[in-house]
């Protein structure tokens, strides 16, 4: 909402300038846009709340100032604005043989008119001209520009008809009929449906009800007699109308957030005395005024102690009063510690007790509001459970190398997404934002690809949605070497399958889980020979493996990237272990070391679990340090060179000892077909 | 008696003479070794009368002692020389770069999610997450929404359903929490909204939100801007100060815009952080909370808002396309 600086003063007498007046507005709430100057004068474009549709008038912003500043003082254009602007033809019939309103409608609660007679519809004078300008409205004709000022001084929205167009000169308001045709002053056609408000003459709609008047009634230079229309409609039914016809306009700002239902004849009596200082003609006398529905009378009780608690700040009974009052609430009740008040009709943001207390609040200042701490029962605070495991299982990651991504959850369709149904939202941002993603692995593609970048480890945990289902998910990119390039010798190794496999078992190791794997070869994203589904604890999480070399080809990834997804969610029924301290022994090690030859369809993992089976509880260490297969190994065969490690706590290992435990282990292994090399 | 003194004169000549410690290891052996000229000397003990036999001994081994604090002097001298030659053959040049160990990267979203996780969970904040996929009755209908509420539009919110959005505001938290939990409570969450906004330098579809809220006996405004204010001082430094201006949203009463302010940031203006207020008494009461006994508080602010007035970020669209070149200059 825009004012001039000029137009406040109008109602409000102070020593305050433009950028003071902006400054207390803003304390009050309505907050300053910007402050420019046009033409000579300072220009507000104030903020208005969305609860507070009242404050889009000068009168309103003017009684908040007031309210704030107690050594300002009202105009006596202020005060006669609180008395709504009394009238000196009331009382007068004139106006009732001209013409006669009725409301067929339950979204409009009061229509009234005044009639205008002997119109020179020409320009406005220049002063009314220079504000309408100032506030970035264009000035048309004297009509015009009046009902425009007007609501921008009252908040009340007006529109003039020309008289001489209406059929039968009367005005019924009522809802559209179906497939009722009215072009508004935009020139634009419109096809109306029974839900949509109209005003109407005698025979068809003139008017958008609260929204825009039609072409064919609009006043024009040739205009002698006009009907200025000021009503009020419920707000809902406002905007439904103006979204479902794309029509946004000053009148239906302000019904959608609410307009004094009361107002209606303060604005005509307004127009009436500006037209006649500027005219020296008077209006058809009285004013035809039909009220459908009254508004609620809003009476409520405030407790000064209750509100002194809850703005944390003490307030006296008497400013109490003063406030409410500077306000416009009426007084009507006084106790000790409560007052008993009345809410203005302008302001439908008043329900309860607590809506006046932020009343007292405002007023009084929230800069003299102190900080203090809650006391009183304190919980253990931070993540836990769940959510605890997530941060535990990010810092994992990121502590294995992993640099982390965090990505948009709207996404198109990807090649990496999972099997299942994709979540849509119903309208979208974008075509290429219609999904929520399924997986995270179509978010580190595409950062990998956004990084373009031959050697990247990375990772998000985020949400997915699939199959209706919302879920936390572990995902994992993997691909090249592991040290940049540098002078030095460096690590020769790249990503593949193992080198994932053990940042799993990182991971797993860090929430104390045991990991294990099973065998697949479906996921039609993964390499069919180089995949594996996921089990920490007793729950299967998820699948890791190289990609496919036909997915790489579509994604643009390296054909010998390692990917995993790993679901969180499961791990919400495991119970994650407690790490179990054991002795540590202060005897020296023996190691012996073992090569056999055997088939290569044997799994490591059964020869992993014999030698632990058999190496018994001094096997304190073993480990697979090379596998060869070549010259000097039968064909189907492989050579495995295994460390063993033995310690006792508290005793030296001989050699025999070490030997026949040596044997042991062989001995189990030949029984899975293993030769001693 | 003066062959000693010559034996040692010789000594020293070749102590002096010797150029490295090796040279001085031969003079040693020489002069003091089992069969050295010094040694040798003792032979000739035997001849001598017995009175001078003592004497003599005497001579000697002050003969040797002299020698080998000499010898040991040398050696220290020549070592040092020799060391420096070695130091001058073994020198690197220390400007050459160094080798980076790999070290996982965490995002600059995160490491402000965990200042904000650390700062509230150590005022005694539960952190609690809930769905981003949210029923739409806990997104408006829990808040004291009016039904019809702007908000709720297709062109602000994203529907799934008509039951389901993704949720605007991570206050959804709150009606799942007032449902399960008895007041008193502390609870607060970090998470991703959705708006069907325009994306530019500071809007953008997708943002993340942390909302903190605490129901007690006697919590009032002041409360609030004292948690508020050790929040933002834990956050942005302990200069910064907190202001409210009166604001509107449905789910508090009173309801408070909170700007922050400091010295160091901002050229000492305002910065608006977030919305803030007591807790709505028509939500208390929708959850069976007597509003005259219990009251709470609220408030929220944008994750991204912090990095962005911290380190000067202008686009927001950068916290979301994960260029390394960008997360790599905060870890």
């Amino acid at each position: 909402m825009k004012l001039t600086y000029s137009m406040l003063r109008d109602y409000v007498d102070t020593s305050f300038n433009a950028e003071q007046i902006a400054d207390k507005l803003t304390m009050t709430g309505f907050e300053l846009e910007e402050i420019t100057e046009v033409e000579g004068d300072k220009v507000l474009d104030i903020n208005i709340m969305a609860n507070r549709g009242d404050g889009a008038s000068v009168i309103q912003l003017a009684r908040e100032f007031l309210a704030k500043v107690p050594n300002a003082t009202p105009t006596e254009l202020f005060l006669r604005a609180e008395k709504r602007f009394p009238a000196t033809d009331t009382g007068n019939r004139d106006i009732w043989s001209k013409t006669s309103a009725e409301i067929q409608t339950q979204t409009c609660t009061r229509f009234s008119c005044r009639i205008f007679e002997n119109v020179q519809n020409g320009p406005s004078p220049e002063w009314l001209q220079l504000r309408l300008r100032q506030i970035g409205q264009r000035p048309i004709s004297l009509l015009v520009d009046l009902t425009n000022y007007v609501m921008m001084e009252t908040g009340q929205p007006l529109h003039s008809f020309d008289l001489d167009k209406l059929a039968g000169e009367r005005i019924i308001v009522r809802n559209a009929l179906d497939g009722e045709k009215l072009q508004t002053l935009d020139g634009t056609d419109h096809e109306l449906h029974p839900h949509h408000m109209v005003i109407a003459d005698a025979e068809r709609a003139i008017a958008l009800a609260g929204i825009m008047g039609g072409e064919d009634t609009e006043v024009s230079a040739s205009t002698t007699r006009c009907l200025l229309e000021s009503a009020h409609f419920v707000n809902t039914s406002i905007r439904r109308t103006r979204k479902e016809l794309g029509l946004f306009t000053e009148a239906s700002y302000r019904f959608e957030r609410h307009v004094d239902p009361e107002g209606t004849t303060a604005a005509l009596n307004r127009f009436a005395e500006l037209y006649l200082e500027i005219t020296n003609n008077s209006p058809v006398g009285g004013i035809v005024d039909v009220i459908a529905t009254k508004p609620p009378l809003v009476q409520l009780t405030v407790f000064i102690k209750r509100a002194s608690r809850l703005l944390g700040m003490e307030i006296l009974l008497d400013q109490a009063e003063s406030y409410l009052h500077r306000l416009g609430f009426a007084i009507v009740g006084k106790s000790p510690d409560s007052l008993e008040v009345v809410a203005p009709t302008w302001r439908s943001d008043i329900l309860r007790e607590e809506d006046l207390i932020e009343e007292l609040g405002r007023v009084h200042g929230y800069e003299l509001i102190p900080e203090e701490l809650p006391i009183g029962s304190t919980p253990i605070g931070g993540p836990q459970g769940f959510e605890q495991l997530t941060d535990d299982i990010r810092e994992a990651a990121l502590r294995c190398g992993l640099d982390q991504c965090i990505s948009h959850s709207l996404r198109d369709i990807h090649p990496l997404d999972a099997e299942g149904t994709r979540t849509q939202v119903r309208t979208p941002h974008s075509p290429e934002m219609a999904y929520l993603r399924n997986s995270i692995l179509p978010s580190l593609c595409d950062a990998v690809r956004k990084n373009n970048a031959e050697n990247i480890h990375i990772f998000e945990i985020g949400r997915v949605h699939n199959d209706e289902t919302e879920s936390t998910q572990l995902g994992i990119i993997s691909s090249g070497s592991f040290e940049s390039p540098t002078w030095r010798e460096s690590d020769p190794t790249t990503a593949d399958f193992f080198t994932l496999k053990g940042t799993i078992e990182q991971i797993a190791h860090a929430i104390q889980l045991p990991v294990s794997y099973r065998r697949t070869t479906t996921d039609l994203r993964f390499h069919p020979t180089r995949q594996a589904r996921i089990i920490f604890g007793k729950s299967e999480v998820g699948i890791f493996g190289q990609i496919h070399p036909l997915v790489a080809e579509k994604t643009d990834l390296s054909p010998t990237a390692v990917m995993a997804e790993i679901t969180l969610d499961p791990l919400k029924t495991e119970q994650t272990g407690v790490p179990t301290s054991k002795a540590i022994s202060r005897n020296p090690a023996a190691r012996r070391d073992i090569a056999i030859l055997i088939k290569k369809e044997v799994p490591y993992a059964e020869i992993d679990q014999a030698i632990v089976k058999s190496g018994g509880e001094t096997l304190e260490n073993h480990w697979l340090f090379d596998v060869y297969e070549g010259k000097g190994v039968p064909d189907g065969q492989h050579s495995l060179a295994i460390a063993l490690q033995f310690r006792k706590l508290g005793e030296n290992f001989t050699d025999e000892e070490a030997n026949s435990l040596r044997d042991k282990i062989l001995a189990a292994l030949e029984s899975l077909g293993a030769t001693l090399r | 008696m003066e062959q000693i003194t010559h034996v040692q004169n010789d000594a020293i000549a070749a102590i002096q003479a010797a150029k490295s410690t090796e040279e001085l290891r031969t003079v040693e052996l020489d002069f003091l070794g089992k069969n050295g000229k010094l040694s040798a000397l003792m032979k000739g003990i035997g001849a001598l009368p017995n009175d001078q036999k003592p004497l003599f001994g005497a001579k000697i081994n002050e003969a040797k002692n002299t020698v080998q604090s000499m010898l040991d002097a040398r050696v220290q001298d020549l070592k040092v020389g020799e060391l420096s030659k070695q130091f001058e053959a073994e020198r690197i040049d220390i400007t050459m770069p160094g080798r980076t160990p790999r070290y996982g990267r965490e995002h600059v979203l995160q490491q402000t999610t965990n200042k904000i996780k650390r700062v509230l969970g150590s005022m005694g904040f539960v952190y609690k997450e809930s769905p981003e996929l949210e029923e739409f009755k806990y997104n408006f209908d829990a808040l004291n929404y009016p039904p019809d509420h702007p908000a709720m539009d297709e062109q602000d919110t994203f529907y799934v359903t008509d039951d389901k959005v993704l949720r605007t505001q991570c206050t959804a938290l709150q009606g799942r929490v007032f449902e399960s939990t008895e007041p008193p409570l502390r609870v607060f969450t970090v998470g991703r909204t959705f708006r069907n906004e325009a994306v530019d330098r500071t809007h953008s579809h997708t943002f993340h939100q942390v909302d903190c809220f605490m129901i007690d006996r006697g919590i009032s405004m002041a409360h609030l801007k004292g948690t508020l204010g050790v929040f933002a001082k834990a956050m942005f430094g302990d200069e910064v100060k907190v202001r409210f201006r009166p604001d509107f949203f449905p789910f508090v009463e009173p309801g408070v815009d909170y700007a922050i302010s400091s010295p160091k940031l901002f050229n000492g203006r305002w910065v608006e952080l977030g919305g803030a207020g007591l807790i709505h008494p028509n939500i208390l009461e929708k959850y069976n909370v007597d509003s005259r006994e219990f009251s709470g508080f609220a408030f929220g602010l944008g994750v991204e808002r912090i990095p962005m007035m911290a380190y000067g970020v202008d686009d927001l669209r950068n916290f979301l396309e994960n260029d390394q070149r960008f997360l790599a200059q905060f870890a």
